[in-house]
């Protein structure tokens, strides 16, 4: 998968190519407006994350130019300002997804990841580990051709983990990936914990393999080794 | 007391003592002259009483008396007064004036006394006080007539701009007009309210915007430290840094959230949103019910729900603020396995759970930061933020507590 960031903090910039770097994408950045409306008309991208406020222009601007070369390449809005009108104004010009920083670079992922499955790969995407399928369109598991059944809740927390294999993630992280951003997670770190067992035991189950590692107080790391 | 009755009451205490001491003096300046006329009428008389009996000639005027007089009376005379004398005709006492005077006749002294009717001075005060009444009845109710259409006229712009201004709210989106007036205080007063209106107005926006500003440049260095802290909880830690990392990323979290929560308060106050649509109510209800289903079964709570098809004209995003703070409310402090009651129709949203009562006054449950027990999370913004998003959509939220449970009751 090839990424754009078109961001202009420096240290954002860097933190998302480090991350999706590792993952294996392809990641390109630019921190201005004019570097990025370059970088559009030139080569093709999988998926851009766009911050609007840029020092030399608008963000939004960008979104009919990258619109106009390719109608699949996926768009995320990310904004500081958690504002409703920038929403719809972006998702009116073409962005598919909109976040407010402060986001998890995790939950950033698990957007481009969707988008990518959806847009790109027009939903043929199985995701195999091991011995396991997960089939998105469907939402649905498989061992070897074992259907594991879960629950909806468990299948989130499945492509959460496997979108984002060998990072620590937090329990606010999977929390909020969960439950949505608007209140207080803080209380529901319990019933993680819960989905979490009852989907390591589901997956183990089968596999005889933990794929869910508890890392202490810092959260859970989904390795496949 | 209203200005217009005090002005017309002490209008009215004037006018009445006015009208009596006009009264009074109308009275007695009549008296005087009447009486002045009435004794230059009789020395007349007298007078030519004198020439005819000087004369000797018959003496025919009316109501004359001559009275030959001892020297010891000379020092008295002349006497001017008013008396009462039978009068045959009517069968009543008349006042009448006389005139009693020395004149010499063929050298001897004579008392000649001549009398004339005066006009009756009871009449006359009955008479003049009872034009008096009527003038102070008159100016009574004249002046209440001009009071009501100076009221209606003048007055009328003032009211309506007073009504006006307790409707208006600076942070309300429509603009102060006032009704202008030909009267140069009120068109003083006017432009002096204006000018206060649209400096409270600039410093509200201001102040607002100076929130909004403020909350999203915050945002940016708060993911920079989130970012950089989850970078950091990816390397191979020792547990006391672990914990301090974990510390960390809470105290990040809840900066953040809390930040959202002001921006928010500051956008609701405020702006409008433009997602307005009809929506579904008991949808989103259900929905996130679903969504946060297992949250509440994990505290192992029961869910009775009586949910009726409620359309309302509002903004999705914030209804579903509005209940996701009111459910992930319960969540934090109703007890385990308890019974939750959520109840939606056509009239009213109703969330209750059972629960100790509130530690502090029900006032403060609505407040910013209105929380005194410190015992849960949450940063004491989203029950305000459940209100003013219930105010935005012209709603009424109450507070209840009845039979150990506590109930958050909307009415549409």
């Amino acid at each position: 998968m090839k990424l754009l960031f078109v961001e202009d903090e420096p240290v954002l910039a860097e933190e998302m190519t480090t991350y999706f770097s590792s993952l294996g994408y392809l990641c390109e950045q630019a921190t201005t407006f004019n570097q990025a409306q370059e970088k559009i008309n030139a080569y093709h991208y999988d998926s851009i994350v766009l911050d609007i406020t840029l020092p030399d222009g608008t963000g939004m601007k960008l979104i009919s130019t990258i619109r106009a070369h390719d109608a699949d390449t996926g768009i995320v809005i990310v904004s500081a300002k958690d504002s409703l009108p920038d929403k719809l104004e972006g998702l009116n010009l073409g962005a598919d997804d909109y976040l407010t920083k402060p986001f998890y670079l995790e939950e950033l992922n698990a957007r481009i990841n969707a988008l990518y499955r959806r847009k790109t790969l027009k939903g043929n995407s199985n995701i195999i580990f091991d011995d396991f399928t997960v089939d998105p369109l469907s939402k649905t598991l498989l061992y070897k051709d074992i259907e594991i059944s879960l629950t909806k809740k468990e299948y989130e927390l499945l492509m959460f983990f496997t979108v984002n294999k060998n990072r620590v993630v937090s329990k606010p992280s999977i929390a909020e990936h969960l439950w949505g951003d608007h209140f207080d997670q803080a209380d529901n770190f319990d019933t993680v914990y819960v989905h979490l067992m009852n989907l390591r035991k589901k997956l183990s189950h089968h596999s005889q393999k933990d794929y869910i590692k508890t890392v202490y107080g810092m959260g859970y790391k989904f390795t496949l080794s | 007391m209203k200005l217009l009755s005090k002005t017309s009451i002490s209008y009215l205490w004037v006018s009445f003592t006015v009208l009596a001491i006009t009264g009074v003096l109308l009275f007695q300046l009549l008296r005087k002259f009447v009486s002045d006329e009435t004794r230059e009428q009789l020395e007349l008389q007298t007078e030519m009483v004198a020439i005819a009996l000087q004369n000797d000639q018959q003496i025919s005027f009316p109501l004359v008396e001559i009275t030959p007089l001892q020297a010891k009376k000379n020092d008295q005379l002349p006497i001017f007064r008013d008396t009462l004398i039978d009068d045959f005709v009517q069968q009543k006492k008349e006042g009448y004036y006389y005139l009693k005077e020395k004149k010499v006749i063929h050298g001897a002294p004579f008392m000649i006394t001549v009398m004339t009717a005066n006009i009756g001075w009871d009449g006359y005060s009955q008479a003049i006080l009872f034009i008096f009444i009527i003038m102070a009845c008159l100016l009574l109710l004249a002046g209440a007539l001009v009071n009501y259409f100076i009221n209606k006229r003048l007055w009328d712009p003032f009211l309506i701009n007073l009504e006006r201004l307790k409707q208006y709210s600076v942070s309300s989106q429509t603009a102060l007009h006032l009704v202008p007036s030909a009267i140069d205080e009120f068109k003083e007063l006017n432009e002096v309210t204006a000018d206060l209106a649209k400096r409270a107005r600039e410093e509200y926006t201001s102040l607002k915007e100076f929130t909004e500003n403020a909350s999203h440049e915050i945002q940016t260095p708060l993911m920079i430290i989130k970012s950089r802290l989850e970078s950091i909880s990816q390397r191979s830690i020792d547990e006391v840094v672990a914990r301090y990392l974990v510390d960390t990323k809470q105290a990040v979290d809840r900066l953040s959230r809390l930040n959202r929560g002001l921006l928010l308060l500051a956008k609701l106050d405020n702006d409008t949103f433009p997602d307005q649509e009809q929506v579904n109510l008991n949808v989103i209800l259900q929905n996130l019910l679903l969504q946060m289903g297992d949250l509440f079964e994990q505290r192992n709570m029961t869910l009775q729900t009586t949910l009726k098809i409620k359309k309302v004209d509002g903004s999705p995003y914030l209804l579903e603020i509005l209940i996701t703070n009111l459910l992930s409310n319960i969540l934090q402090h109703a007890p385990k396995e308890s019974e939750i009651r959520i109840e939606l129709d056509a009239n009213h949203m109703l969330f209750s759970n059972p629960g100790a009562p509130l530690e502090f006054s029900a006032d403060k449950l609505f407040a910013r930061f209105g929380k005194e027990s410190k015992k849960q999370n949450g940063n004491g913004l989203g029950l305000s933020i459940v209100k003013q998003i219930c105010i935005t959509h012209h709603w009424d939220i109450a507070y209840s507590y009845l039979d150990h449970c506590h109930a958050f009751e909307i009415t549409f």
